[in-house]
């Protein structure tokens, strides 16, 4: 994939995606960044290890409250991204005081343990680790923001939940540099950090928990010898000649490959040789050359012969009664490689690279990718004894449900009526609002102007802050009414920015609206859903606060209310304001 | 050799899933039912790729149909 351009893998996605006929596999993106970019080059890995793939993504920067839909994902990836949280604060980050930090971290933990708690029963939740790299921050002193970092991917660390696993951002953008990794440019106008680059790695760091979830990975490492355990060839040398020490230069990266293969036996992969030579030679190699690491306690299965290395991977497979797609073959031969990517082309292999010090992180990132390695035991305490402490330490308030938390938020929705001053924001609203918009009219500036003159127009606008932040101008609602008949009403738009779904700030609006128009002596308020491709989330908007269906077509959904008899929600934990 | 506007059209077509004869010097967000903010954002990183270009900020907004884009992608590789 890295190889591939963008609009190459869109391509060879779609092709692929006439063919569908893996096992289904649900992934769901929840982030407070604009993350989509990454859809096509998702199912275009996840095809390619023959999964069909569904890739979903949660409302913007509605994280915590669309984790309670996920129970249906095999996968659900988490972007809480730092950039977003910044760029909501009111103040330069460096000059906020002590107790909104630690405010701000509060609500950051309780978050993450509602998130993690919605998502107990997910298969696989990726969870990125905060990272504050995009930011330019001094090289030297202390500040605020990398101490914040710190703190949260603290927490994080600390809270391991078995299913999550945790990611560290800051390793993929070091490998792109932060100019190739994000794109400011394209934050600003969409909230969309991250470059397709970045996005494509992102993929194939996240590919081996993929790989692990779906049963796809591999089981044997299997390696030649010469030139592979062990730099030169036991057949034209005397063994004490062969390289696989600190003593010399590449005998010092041999000696690597073996600690690994070492290490992976002990982590129960099957380590297995197959090699071209006199058994006899190697074994004596294995028993009792002093530089030699791997010894045949770790070596489950060999094929020393001079047959042809098909035909003794095939019986490896046979005999440890796994499949040839369970195997990864090293062999530093050309001739050898290519004979198994044609006759055995289940087999991953690795030729050893002619730049020998690349092979240990070659070798390492395909057993990254393809077994499972799980911490050690010391790791796993250490973890448990940070857990207990962590709750010793911890004293501050846990919100228990969905409607705590918001409660905890302090939201106040400020009401202005036919402000002039916010025609342009208006404006703009109506023209990019599609999901939470229920008749989807766009207006110019011209128009809002035109109709905020008007004496049968009213129109509403609503800002959104909490105690975290400002979140705009973000609901409108346009009413018509009639001078011939002072007691009917009908909302010609009603929308509402997606940044702040999902905060029930819709109910505490038509609160306020029918409690106007109750004051303004109106009897009846009439209603449309125009169905579009994008907002089908509303569709039972007006259904759900009790309005009577008055005429339903494909094109329209036609609404009235009697305003007596609307049920007021009553939410108390948001505060409205005019 | 490919045209830069057959090349565009190409890559149109790939992010909009519409077949490139569909696709005239006048296709906009009005005309191209796939067209919308966040498959724009797909162009511009796919046309960068393409071209190997940056487009800035300011033209990002302009690029609205088959000839603004050819436009502003011939003087950004001049």
């Amino acid at each position: 994939m890295e190889n591939l351009k963008y609009s190459e893998i869109l391509q060879q996605n779609r092709a692929m995606s006439q063919n569908d006929n893996g096992a289904t596999y649900k992934v769901t993106i929840l982030a407070n960044i604009t993350t989509n970019s990454i859809k096509e080059l998702l199912e275009y890995q996840l095809r390619i290890n023959n999964l069909n793939p569904i890739v979903a993504f949660g409302n913007f920067d509605t994280i915590v409250q669309d984790s309670m839909n996920c129970k249906d994902s095999n996968l659900v990836i988490i972007f809480y991204d730092m950039l977003t949280i910044v760029n909501g604060l009111s103040d330069f980050f460096e000059s906020l005081p002590d107790d909104f930090f630690i405010t701000l971290k509060n609500k950051i933990f309780s978050e993450i343990d509602i998130l993690f708690d919605n998502l107990k029963d997910c298969p696989s939740v990726i969870f990125n680790s905060f990272s504050s790299t995009a930011f330019i921050s001094s090289f030297v002193f202390k500040n605020n923001l990398d101490l914040f970092v710190t703190d949260l991917n603290k927490y994080i660390t600390e809270k391991t939940q078995n299913n999550v696993s945790f990611l560290s951002l800051d390793k993929i953008i070091a490998q792109l540099g932060i100019n190739q990794a994000f794109d400011f440019r394209l934050f600003h106008s969409s909230k969309a950090p991250y470059t397709i680059a970045f996005l494509k790695k992102y993929v194939l760091a996240i590919e081996p928990i993929i790989l692990r979830n779906t049963g796809k990975l591999k089981k044997a490492l299997v390696f030649d010898c010469d030139n592979t355990l062990w730099k030169g060839i036991i057949g034209e040398q005397n063994a004490d000649t062969l390289e696989m020490s600190n003593r010399t230069k590449d005998g010092s990266i041999f000696k690597r490959i073996q600690q690994l293969a070492v290490y992976l036996s002990r982590q129960g992969v099957i380590i297995g040789i197959c090699s071209k030579n006199n058994e006899s030679d190697i074994a004596e190699i294995f028993a009792n050359h002093s530089d030699c690491i791997l010894k045949d306690e770790h070596i489950i299965i060999k094929k020393i012969n001079w047959d042809d290395k098909a035909t003794n991977l095939r019986s490896i497979a046979k005999e440890l009664n796994i499949g040839l797609d369970s195997i990864v073959f090293v062999d530093d031969s050309s001739f050898e490689i290519n004979l198994i990517k044609e006759q055995l082309p289940e087999i991953v292999y690795l030729q050893v690279p002619n730049t020998l010090t690349e092979y240990p992180n070659s070798l390492l990132k395909l057993v990254y990718s393809y077994f499972n390695i799980t911490i050690n035991k010391d790791d796993i305490q250490k973890t448990e004894i940070y857990k207990q402490q962590f709750l010793r330490e911890n004293v501050r308030n846990n919100y228990k449900s969905i409607d705590e938390y918001l409660a905890s938020l302090g939201i106040v929705v400020s009401i202005f009526r036919n402000e002039k001053s916010q025609i342009a924001r208006i404006s703009q609203l109506t023209q990019k609002t599609n999901q939470f918009n229920l008749t989807t009219k766009r207006f110019t500036e011209n128009q809002i102007a035109t109709i905020i003159e008007s004496s049968i127009h009213q129109v509403f606008s609503a800002s959104i802050t909490d105690k975290f932040g400002d979140n705009g101008l973000t609901l409108i609602c346009i009413l018509q009414t009639d001078n011939s008949n002072k007691s009917t009403a009908i909302i010609d738009t009603l929308l509402m920015s997606c940044r702040i779904i999902g905060r029930n700030i819709e109910f505490a609006f038509m609160d306020f609206l029918i409690q106007k128009l109750l004051e303004q002596n109106f009897k009846t308020i009439y209603a449309e859903y125009i169905p579009t491709n994008k907002n089908s989330q509303v569709e039972s908007f007006y259904d759900n606060l009790g309005f009577t269906v008055l005429e339903k077509t494909k094109s329209v959904t036609k609404y009235s209310l009697n305003l007596l008899d609307y049920n007021f929600k009553k939410i108390d934990y948001i505060t409205t304001e005019f | 050799m490919i045209s830069t506007q057959d090349k565009i059209k190409n890559i149109m077509s790939i992010v909009f899933e519409v077949p490139q004869e569909h696709i005239t010097e006048t296709s906009s967000k009005d005309t191209l039912e796939n067209w919308d903010s966040l498959r724009h954002l797909n162009l511009i990183m796919a046309l960068e790729e393409e071209f190997d270009i940056t487009i800035p900020d300011e033209e990002v907004d302009n690029l609205i149909n088959l000839r603004l884009i050819e436009l502003i992608i011939h003087d950004l590789k001049n």
